[in-house]
C-alpha cells in the first residue's frame, strides 16, 4: 500500500523544486464526541493537479477538506497549506461548499455573493469597490451566469446555484481549491461547463481537491485521485489507483453492485 | 444601502427631542375621543408622551435592525431564550439601588443574559442534550430565580412602588429621562455597528464557513452579535415587557422578510415596522389606565406580519394564489381560442365564424361550458358574439393569439420531432403544456432552429408571422389577405 | 437587603409543613408532584422528538383560550375553560405549520411569531376585563400554587375525601398521562425515533404529532392554574432533562423523572417557605438545582466524569479492515 501513497518524499522528487506543496497534511485524526473520524492522514498534493476524493458515505471526505481549512478542530496533526500553517495562508484558499450548506431563501442576489468572493482580500470593515464589482461580473460571465445577477438566490436551479459558488470561488482568485461536491445534482450542461471551468483552473497552475461522490466518472474528471475510508487508502495518478483491488478496500465487499465500475475497470486491464 | 437617510433621520429625531426634563410621570389621559386622544399624543402636547413615543421608536429600531439578523440566522428560539433569562438580572438591578436605576438595571440583565448563553453553550458542549432542550432548560430556570426575586421584592415595604412588575409586561408610560439616554446610546450603537460591519454580519449569517476561510471570526462576530442582541433586549424591556421583548424581535422582521429580496432593505423595512408597531402600541396602551404597552406592541407588529403573509406583492399568500389563478384562466382562453382556430382550419375558409356546438365538440365538453368560455374570450376582447352567443368571430387580437398558440404548439412539436427525435405521436401532450409558456424570444429562436418550417409533423400549417397581422377572420377575403384560406 | 431573606426558621421551614401545616402544604406538595409528574413524562417526547420549544409555545398560547372561555362562563373550574385552552393549542399547531409551509419564514420564526402573537391577545383580554376575569397578569406568569389547598368544597367519593377539586383533576390528568403512555408506548417510541419505520409499521405520523400536542395542551392547561404559563416549561423539560443525563434507557428515564418531580416539589416547597418567594418558581429552582447535580455528576456525561475521562487516551483506533464496515 505504501507503493500507492506519495510521500513528501517523493513529491520532492517527482516535482524537483516543489519545497512547499499546496497542502501538506501530516498525521491528522479528527474525531467528533470521541469517535474517530479521521484517523493518522498523512498526505502531500502536487501543484497543478486535479486531485478527486473519493470513499464510501461517512468516510471522511467532507470532514477532511474541513479539517484542512481549519474549519473543524483536530485531535492530532497539522495541515500546512503552501508551507505555512494553514490559518496564516488562508489568502490562497478558495472554497466551494456543498449546495446544501447554504439557506438560499436567503435575501441576497447572486452578485451579492458573488462579491463575497472579494471580501477576503477586503479583510474588516472595507467595502467592496468598483474593481471588485468588474471581477465579481467577470467570473459570473465566465460561469454564463451574468444575466442573473440582480435575482435573488432561490429563482435559481441546482445547477445555476453550483455555478454561483464557483463564481464566487473564482472570484477569490485563490491558488489552492477546495470543493465539496460540485457535481451533485446538476444537470449535464452544468456538469460540463464545470469541468471545462476546472481544467481551465488547473491550466492556469491552479491546484484544486475535489470531494466527488461518483465514482465513474471520477476515472475521466481528476488526475489524481485520493481513495479514503478514515484512513487514505490510497493517493496518486488515477490511473495507478483506480484499481478494482483498491477500490474494493476503500468500498468494501459490495463494489460488485457498481457494474459500471466493474465494466471501467474491465476496460482498463 | 441606504446609511444617509437613516442616518439623518436619527439625527433629526435626536436633536428635536433630546430636551432637559425631570423624569415626568405620566397620568392617566382623561376620556376624549379616541381621535382626539390620537392627534394629542402624536402631536406630542403631552410633553410626558415624548419619551414613551420617543422609546418606542427607539425600540422599534433597535429591535428591527437586529431581529434581522435573528430571522436569518434561525435564531428566533434563541432570542426568546436570551430575553426570559434576563429576569434575575433584572431583579438584582433593582436590589442594587432599591429603585428602578437604568444602568443597574442594564447591566444585571446584560450579565444574566450572557451567563444564559454561555449555559446553553456549554449544554450543547458536554452533554447529549440538543439545541432546543438546552435553549428550554435556560428560559425556564433562569425566569424561575427571575420570579423567585421578583416575589421576594414584591413582599418588601418598598416593593411594591419598585416598579419591577412592570417589566414583565411592559409599561411605557415608566419610561423616564434616564432610560430615553440610554436607549439613544444603544440604538445609535447597534446602527453604527451594523453599518461599519454590515459585510462581515452578512457573510457569516450567509455562509459561515466560507466566511471562515475567507479570514473572518464568525464566532466572535457571533458573540459581538449576541452582545448587541442582549443590549436590544434591554432596553426594549421596559415598555414591551420580559415575556413579550422576542416578539418585537422576531416579527417585524419576519414581516420584512416576505416583503424583499435584499438584505438592506429588510433592514431597513424592519427598523420601520418595529417603529410603526412600537408608536401604536405605546398610543393604545394609553388610551386605557394601566394598560400594558407590550401586548398592544406586539399585536400591531403581527398584524403587520400578518398583511405582508397574506398580500405581500411577490410572496403573499393571496398574491401566489392570485397569480396561479390567473395563469390557469389565461391557459384556458388560449385552449379555447386554439380550438376555434381548429374549427375554422378544417373548414378550410368556408365561414368566418365557429358556432357554439362546434367549439363545444372540438373541446370535448358541455355547451354550457363552451358558452362560458366564449364569454370569457369577449370580457377580454378577444371574440365578438352574436344570436345570442351561439355564434363566435374573433377580434383581430383574438386572431393574433389563437395564430400565436397554435404556433407554438406546432413549432415546439416539430422541434421535438426533429431536434429531440421524439416519435411524432409522442409529443402533442408535451406540446399542449409548452405552448402557453414559450416566451417571444425562444419562439425566434426556435423558428430559426427549424429553418423557417411552414408545417408541423402532421402536415399542419404553423400560422406564420403575417398570418397573424392579417386582420383576423373579419378581413373577409381579399387578395392580400393570408392565413388559413389561402391554399399554399 | 436583609428584609429581602426573611430569617430563617428551622422549625417553620423544614418542619411544620409535615406537621401542622400538613393540611395546606401538603396539598400544595401533592400538587406539585402531580404538576411536574404528568407535565414531565409528556416533556420526554418532547425532548425526544427536538420540539422542546413547541411546549414552550403552547404553554403561552393556551393563553387566549382560556380567557375567553372565562369569559364565556366566569367560572375557574369549568370544562369551557379547558375546551377554550385545548382549542387554543391545537389552532396554535395549525397555525405554526400554515406559516412555515406556506410561506419563506422558517419554523423557528414562526413558532415565535405564533405563540407570541396568541399570548399578547391573551394579556391584552385579561387586562381589558380585569373586573370579570379572576386572573391577574402575575398568576397567569407564575400561577398561584398556594391556593390549591383553599379551594374548598373539596372533592369527596363514597365518604372518603380525596381532596381539593384541582388536586384531583390534575391527579386524574397524571394518571390518564401514565395509562396511554403505558398503552401506547411502541407507537410513541417509535415514531419519536423513527418516523419512515412508524410509517411502514401503519403507525400514521400526523395522528400521533397531534395527539401528542393535544395531550401536550390537556397537561398544560391543567398545570397552568399553579405554575403558570412560563413555569410550566421547565415542568415540562427539566425532569426529563436531568434524567437523560443520568440513563440511556427511556423506562428508566421516564422512571427517574417522577422521581425528580417528587424530588422538586417537595424540596421547592421548603424553598419557597425558607425565601417567602412564589412557590412555583422555588420548586423550578430546586428541579434546576437537581439537574446541575446530575449535569456534575452523572457517570457517563457528567462534567466530572468527563474532566476524569479527559485524563485517559480519548480515542480508539479503528479496525484496520474499516472497508467492511461500510455499506455502499
Amino acid at each position: 500500500m505504501t507503493s500507492n501513497l506519495i510521500t513528501r518524499k517523493n513529491v520532492a522528487e517527482r516535482n524537483g523544486n516543489a519545497a512547499n506543496p499546496p497542502l501538506e497534511v501530516h498525521d491528522l485524526t479528527v474525531a467528533y464526541h470521541k469517535k474517530p473520524v479521521l484517523w493518522g492522514i498523512d498526505l502531500a498534493v502536487p501543484s497543478g493537479k486535479l486531485v478527486g476524493i473519493v470513499g464510501p458515505n461517512g468516510a471522511g471526505k467532507s470532514t477532511l477538506i474541513k479539517a484542512a481549512m481549519g474549519l473543524l478542530p483536530v485531535s492530532s496533526g497539522w495541515v500546512k497549506v503552501f508551507g505555512e500553517p494553514v490559518k496564516k495562508n488562508l489568502r490562497r484558499v478558495g472554497y466551494v461548499p456543498q449546495r446544501e450548506s447554504v439557506d438560499w431563501d436567503f435575501p441576497v442576489s447572486v452578485m451579492d455573493v458573488v462579491l463575497m468572493g472579494r471580501y477576503g482580500r477586503l479583510g474588516l470593515i472595507k467595502r467592496p469597490s468598483s474593481i471588485d464589482r468588474d471581477v465579481a461580473r467577470e467570473c459570473l460571465d465566465k460561469v454564463k451566469m451574468l444575466p442573473y445577477a440582480s435575482r435573488q438566490i432561490s429563482n435559481l436551479s441546482g445547477g445555476q446555484q453550483q455555478r454561483v459558488f464557483l463564481a464566487r470561488a473564482l472570484a477569490q482568485e485563490s491558488d489552492l481549491y477546495f470543493m465539496d461536491e460540485p457535481f451533485a445534482g446538476v444537470d449535464a450542461a452544468t456538469e460540463t461547463a464545470i469541468i471545462d471551468l476546472l481544467h481551465e483552473l488547473r491550466s492556469k497552475g491552479k491546484t484544486l481537491l475535489v470531494v466527488h461522490h461518483d465514482l465513474p466518472t471520477a476515472r475521466n474528471y481528476f488526475d489524481m485521485l485520493l481513495l479514503l475510508n478514515m484512513r487514505v487508502v490510497a493517493f496518486g495518478p488515477t490511473e495507478e489507483v483506480f484499481t478494482h483491488e483498491l477500490l474494493q478496500k476503500t468500498y468494501g465487499g459490495r463494489l460488485t453492485i457498481l457494474s459500471e465500475v466493474a465494466e471501467a475497470v474491465r476496460q482498463k486491464t | 444601502m441606504n446609511r444617509i437617510p437613516k442616518i439623518t433621520l436619527l439625527v433629526l429625531f435626536n436633536g428635536f427631542f433630546i430636551l432637559p426634563a425631570t423624569a415626568a410621570r405620566i397620568g392617566d389621559i382623561s376620556e376624549t375621543s379616541v381621535l382626539e386622544q390620537a392627534l394629542r399624543f402624536f402631536t406630542f402636547q403631552e410633553p410626558s408622551v415624548r419619551y414613551a413615543l420617543l422609546g418606542s421608536i427607539f425600540l422599534g429600531i433597535t429591535c428591527g435592525l437586529l431581529g434581522s439578523f435573528i430571522v436569518v440566522r434561525k435564531m428566533a428560539l434563541f432570542g426568546d431564550t436570551l430575553s426570559h433569562a434576563l429576569l434575575p438580572g433584572v431583579a438584582l438591578g433593582f436590589l442594587w439601588n432599591m429603585s428602578k436605576d437604568p444602568i443597574a438595571i442594564f447591566v444585571g440583565a446584560t450579565l444574566a443574559g450572557l451567563l444564559g448563553s454561555i449555559v446553553v453553550h456549554l449544554i450543547k458542549q458536554t452533554t447529549r442534550l440538543k439545541e432546543d432542550t438546552a435553549l428550554g432548560l435556560v428560559l425556564a430556570s433562569f425566569f424561575a430565580v427571575g420570579v423567585c426575586l421578583v416575589t421576594m421584592i414584591q413582599r418588601l415595604p418598598t416593593g411594591n412602588k419598585s416598579g419591577i412588575d412592570k417589566f414583565l409586561f411592559g409599561q411605557a408610560a415608566a419610561i423616564g429621562a434616564d432610560d430615553i439616554k440610554l436607549m439613544a446610546i444603544i440604538t445609535a450603537l447597534a446602527v453604527a455597528a451594523i453599518t461599519i460591519f454590515y459585510k462581515e454580519l452578512l457573510v457569516t449569517s450567509f455562509d459561515s464557513g466560507f466566511a471562515r476561510v475567507a479570514g473572518f471570526p464568525a464566532q466572535a462576530i457571533h458573540y459581538g452579535l449576541m452582545l448587541l442582541l442582549a443590549f436590544a433586549v434591554v432596553i426594549a424591556l421596559q415598555a414591551v415587557g420580559v415575556v413579550l421583548v422576542s416578539a418585537m424581535l422576531i416579527t417585524p422582521a419576519a414581516a420584512a422578510y416576505l416583503l424583499t429580496d435584499r438584505m438592506s432593505r429588510m433592514l431597513m423595512l424592519a427598523s420601520a415596522f418595529g417603529m410603526a408597531a412600537g408608536a401604536l402600541g405605546a398610543f393604545v396602551s394609553f388610551l386605557g389606565p394601566g394598560l400594558p404597552t407590550g401586548p398592544f406592541m406586539v399585536l400591531a407588529a403581527s398584524v403587520v406580519f400578518a398583511l405582508a403573509f397574506l398580500f405581500g406583492p411577490r410572496h403573499g399568500v393571496v398574491m401566489r394564489w392570485w397569480r396561479q389563478h390567473s395563469r390557469s384562466r389565461r391557459m384556458q382562453r388560449e385552449n379555447t381560442l386554439k380550438a376555434i382556430y381548429q374549427v375554422l382550419e378544417t373548414r378550410e375558409g368556408e365561414g368566418d365564424s365557429v358556432s357554439l356546438r362546434e367549439l363545444a365538440q372540438r373541446r370535448r365538453e358541455t355547451e354550457d361550458d363552451a358558452r362560458r368560455q366564449a364569454y370569457e374570450l369577449k370580457q377580454h376582447g378577444l371574440a365578438t358574439l352574436h344570436d345570442d352567443g351561439d355564434v363566435i368571430f374573433l377580434t383581430p387580437d383574438g386572431w393574433e393569439q389563437a395564430c400565436a398558440i397554435v404556433r407554438n404548439h406546432r413549432l415546439w412539436e416539430l422541434y421535438l420531432t426533429h431536434a429531440a427525435n421524439i416519435a411524432a405521436d409522442h409529443v402533442h401532450e408535451d406540446a399542449e403544456k409548452i405552448e402557453h409558456v414559450l416566451g417571444e424570444e425562444v419562439v425566434r429562436q426556435l423558428e430559426k432552429r427549424l429553418d423557417y418550417a411552414t408545417t408541423d409533423p402532421h402536415g399542419k400549417r404553423i400560422p406564420s408571422l403575417a398570418d397573424m397581422r392579417q386582420r383576423g377572420a373579419q378581413a373577409g377575403r381579399s387578395e392580400d389577405t393570408v392565413g388559413y384560406g389561402r391554399r399554399a | 437587603m436583609t428584609s429581602l431573606f426573611p430569617t430563617f426558621d428551622f422549625h417553620r421551614v423544614f418542619v411544620a409543613p409535615w406537621t401542622q401545616d400538613l393540611a395546606t402544604q401538603g396539598w400544595v406538595m401533592l400538587m406539585g408532584f402531580f404538576v411536574a409528574t404528568a407535565c414531565g413524562l409528556v416533556g420526554n417526547y418532547l425532548i425526544l422528538r427536538r420540539m422542546a420549544l413547541v411546549g414552550d409555545a403552547i404553554s403561552h398560547s393556551i393563553l387566549p383560550g382560556l380567557a375567553i372561555g372565562f369569559l364565556l362562563v366566569h367560572s375557574r373550574n369549568s370544562l369551557v375553560m379547558f375546551l377554550g385552552a385545548l382549542a387554543a393549542g391545537i389552532v396554535t399547531t395549525i397555525l405554526i405549520e400554515l406559516i412555515h409551509k406556506k410561506s419563506r419564514v422558517k419554523q423557528d420564526a414562526a413558532i415565535g411569531i405564533t405563540f407570541s402573537s396568541l399570548f399578547a391577545i391573551g394579556v391584552i383580554l385579561i387586562s381589558l376585563f380585569a373586573s370579570k376575569v379572576d386572573l391577574d397578569q402575575e398568576c397567569v406568569l407564575y400561577g398561584e400554587i398556594n391556593n390549591v389547598a383553599l379551594d374548598f368544597p373539596y372533592v369527596s367519593l363514597g365518604g372518603f375525601t380525596l381532596g381539593p377539586p384541582a388536586l384531583v383533576r390534575m391527579a386524574g390528568v397524571t394518571i390518564v398521562v401514565v395509562l396511554l403512555i403505558a398503552l401506547f408506548y411502541k407507537e410513541l417510541l417509535v415514531s419519536s425515533f423513527d418516523p419512515g419505520l412508524a410509517f411502514s409499521l401503519g403507525i400514521n405520523a400526523t395522528v400521533m404529532h397531534y395527539s401528542l400536542m393535544a395531550m401536550l395542551s390537556v397537561v398544560v392547561v391543567s398545570a397552568f392554574e399553579s405554575v403558570g404559563a412560563i413555569l410550566v416549561i421547565a415542568m415540562l423539560i427539566l425532569p426529563g432533562a436531568a434524567a437523560a443525563l443520568l440513563s440511556q434507557r427511556l423506562p428508566v428515564i421516564l422512571l427517574l423523572s417522577v422521581f425528580h418531580a417528587a424530588l422538586s416539589s417537595v424540596l421547592g416547597v421548603h424553598l419557597g417557605l425558607a425565601l417567602e418567594c412564589s412557590p412555583a418558581g422555588a420548586m423550578v429552582v430546586m428541579g434546576t438545582l437537581l439537574f446541575a447535580l446530575a449535569w456534575l455528576f452523572s457517570p457517563s456525561q457528567g462534567l466530572v466524569a468527563g474532566w476524569f475521562r479527559l485524563r485517559m487516551k480519548p480515542l480508539i483506533p479503528p479496525d484496520t479492515d474499516q472497508a467492511a464496515k461500510f455499506k455502499v
